[in-house]
């Protein structure tokens, strides 16, 4: 079965760890991820920014690694990413900010990325909230 | 066409909870995570309102959740994993998570 992933809330709230959990069971279990999407909150698990404390999960780091050992299509919102301070080199330059902080791993995109994986897959599933 | 209901919020700070109860179909089914397993709370109002679902709506927890609170769920439960979790999305025609 062909999956698409949203996930709408940040970093640190637990549904975003749920989202990397079924995602890592969907593949386990044989199954394809058509694209992830980050939206809204979503996007700060795509900055290269995020530190963690020693004894808390990671989850931007497992993101990363799970998305580059799977070779998986991540996508993150443009808008919602820009408004966040979520950067890559190119939007960095366009609006002469000082660093950029998108991981190589993702490419920002618009929300057209989250509607045509929503028509490619068989479920399209979403993760938000607490 | 069954939809398989995702809630993670608490049901006793919003509606989302009486919301999807009153618009659940008679295959659908539901499945609570984070906060939202508190609906499973012994004598609260949310609890009952479960256990009067029609037997026909299957009715999930995911278990690391309801094991991390200490619940006492109700025997109509089904605890899931996330392969679980997984299935349950191939099984229904559509996930719908109440953000």
């Amino acid at each position: 079965m062909k999956f698409a992933i949203a996930l709408f809330s940040p970093p640190h709230a637990p549904s975003s760890r749920r989202a990397l959990r079924f995602a890592q069971a969907a593949l386990a279990g044989g199954h394809e991820i058509v694209r992830l999407f980050f939206y809204q909150d979503g996007v700060h698990s795509a900055s290269s920014n995020v530190v963690c404390a020693q004894d808390e999960v990671d989850l931007p780091r497992e993101w990363r690694e799970f998305v580059q050992a799977q070779q998986l299509d991540g996508v993150v919102c443009i808008a919602a990413a820009l408004r966040r301070g979520v950067l890559n080199d190119d939007e960095a330059q366009r609006y002469s900010r000082t660093a950029a902080n998108l991981d190589a791993t993702w490419e920002l995109s618009g929300l057209g990325q989250l509607h045509e994986a929503a028509q490619l897959a068989d479920r399209l599933v979403c993760f938000g909230g607490p | 066409m069954a939809t398989l209901h995702v809630l993670s919020h608490s049901p006793f700070t919003d509606s989302r909870l009486s919301s999807c109860l009153r618009i659940l179909g008679s295959q659908d089914a539901l499945l609570l995570c984070g906060d939202a397993v508190y609906a499973l709370q012994d004598g609260s109002a949310q609890r009952q309102a479960l256990e009067l679902m029609p037997e026909s709506i299957a009715l999930y927890a995911l278990d690391e959740d309801v094991q991390a609170r200490g619940l006492v769920f109700p025997a109509r439960l089904t605890l899931v994993d996330y392969p679980g979790f997984v299935a349950l999305s191939c099984q229904y025609d559509k996930v719908n998570t109440w953000l």
